[in-house]
This record gives structure tokens, sequence and C-alpha cells, in this order.
């Protein structure tokens, strides 16, 4: 396994939808060299899918043409991964925490969209979003126990 | 893609050829579901059992169907791998859908 120091690997797609599913793979890949149990590597591939077509969704708005970068930082304590675009940003108040909680008896607000940036921030242990002159990069990382 | 639709015992039951319901199908499933609906099915399963993984545009295209049919048919849900039942569970949209552990229940019960 990883020294302390960890292992690091980059990876990148031209933005299409139909290329989340290359880093969909490689980041499961990943993750079966950790003591990351199956229902934890099912969500962190979950997380990184949501990420990634958002960047692709609304930071290029579905563009063909236009670079997504992965970089996975795989430690023996913790899995982080960073999604870059250099599109439009995320607006910050599309970042703030949200409840998942649904109301049963109310279809209006049954949401057909909207549940991806929650659902990272109830899985992952930390999320970050920073913006860089033009580069725009989500930090998530994802606690391994021993 | 391909989906496909067949009767059973009164339920159309919508199944897929492929092991990720994701963003890169979610729309063209979505108007699969709509015109199934719109052509009459008020009875639907869709059987998941071939869906490895689920994002959350797949799970909006549920969702979205569910408010089509407004109450005024029945959409079950059938056979989830796990990764797709923990999704609807992290979601609490295991609440608004009825799900079953195999087509065949979802017929039955």
């Amino acid at each position: 396994m990883t020294d302390d120091q960890g292992q690091a690997l980059r990876l990148e797609i031209d933005s299409e939808l139909t290329n989340t599913t290359l880093i969909a793979m490689a980041i499961r890949g990943l993750c079966a060299m950790t003591a990351l149990s199956p229902v934890e590597v099912n969500r962190v591939e979950l997380c990184v899918v949501e990420i990634v077509n958002n960047a692709i969704e609304h930071a290029y708005g579905c563009e063909k043409g236009h670079r997504v970068e992965v970089v996975v930082h795989l430690a023996r304590s913790a899995l982080t991964v960073t999604v870059n675009d250099w599109g439009q940003p995320v607006a910050r108040s599309k970042l703030e925490p949200v409840s998942l909680s649904v109301d049963q008896d109310d279809p209006a607000l049954w949401l057909s969209s909207g549940r991806g940036l929650p659902i990272v921030h109830s899985l992952m242990d930390s999320v970050l979003y920073q913006r860089d002159g033009d580069k725009n990069s989500f930090v998530m990382c994802k606690r391994i126990k021993a | 893609m391909s989906f496909e639709a067949k009767n059973e015992a009164g339920y159309t039951v919508v199944s897929m050829d492929e092991t990720r319901l994701d963003a890169s199908i979610s729309e063209p499933f979505r108007i699969y579901l709509f015109d199934q609906i719109d052509s009459g099915s008020n009875q639907v399963v869709i059987d998941l059992g071939s869906v490895r993984f689920m994002d959350s545009s797949g799970l909006g295209v549920l969702v979205a169907t569910l408010k089509k049919m407004a109450g005024q048919g029945v959409l079950k849900l059938a056979a989830p791998q796990p990764a797709v039942l923990d999704l609807f569970n992290l979601t609490s949209m295991n609440k608004l859908f009825t799900i079953t552990p195999t087509v065949t229940e979802a017929i039955e019960g």
C-alpha cells in the first residue's frame, strides 16, 4: 500500500458525459487498492461522477472540446479527489449543504434535479470548492479506516 | 442505449440493456418513459435489475416520471442492485417509490 505521503494519479477527459464512465472505472480500480468497503467504493464512485458531470454540464454547458481533470491522491488514511475545470464557476449559493429529506405529501417539492452536490456533501468527509484564476477545483476527501 | 417495454398482467414492464443509468442516458430514458405514459400506460414497472450504477440524473428521471403520472397510475421499481438501493435510501427517495426485490413481486404485489 501507500506510505504516509501517498501516491497521486492525474486523469483527463474531454467534456462529454459518456467519458465520465472512464473516470468512474479508474476510481473504482484505485479504491480497490484501499481498505474502503464495497459500499464506500460505490459511494466514492457516485460522488466523483456527480462532480465530473457537474463540470461538464454546468461549467462547460455540455459543450465538447474542454478539459476536465481529475487528480486522485491516495494515502494510507485518506483518498482525496480533485476535479478541475476551466469553465463557468459554480454559484456560491449552490454550494451550501442542503437536506436530502423529502415531503411525501407534496409532489411539487419532489425535485427531479439538484441532488448531486447534496449527495456529495452527505457522503464525503470533507468538501472544498475553490477558484484560482480561471481554474475551478472541487476537492473531496474520504477517510480510510484501517 | 436500448430500452424495452412489454406487457405483463396489465403492467407495462420497462427494462434497459444498460449497466449505468447516468447523465449520459438519462434524457433519452426520460423521453422513452414519458412516451410510454403518453401512449396510455398507467401501470408501470421499471426493471432496474441490469443497472449496477445510478447517479442523481438517473434518479431525477424516475422522480420526473412519478410526477408525470401525478397519482393517476402506478409506478413501481423492481430489482434494484445494492448501489442503486443505497442511492434511494441516501436521498430518502425510498419513501416516494414502491420498490420490490423482483419484477414478479411488483406485478403480483
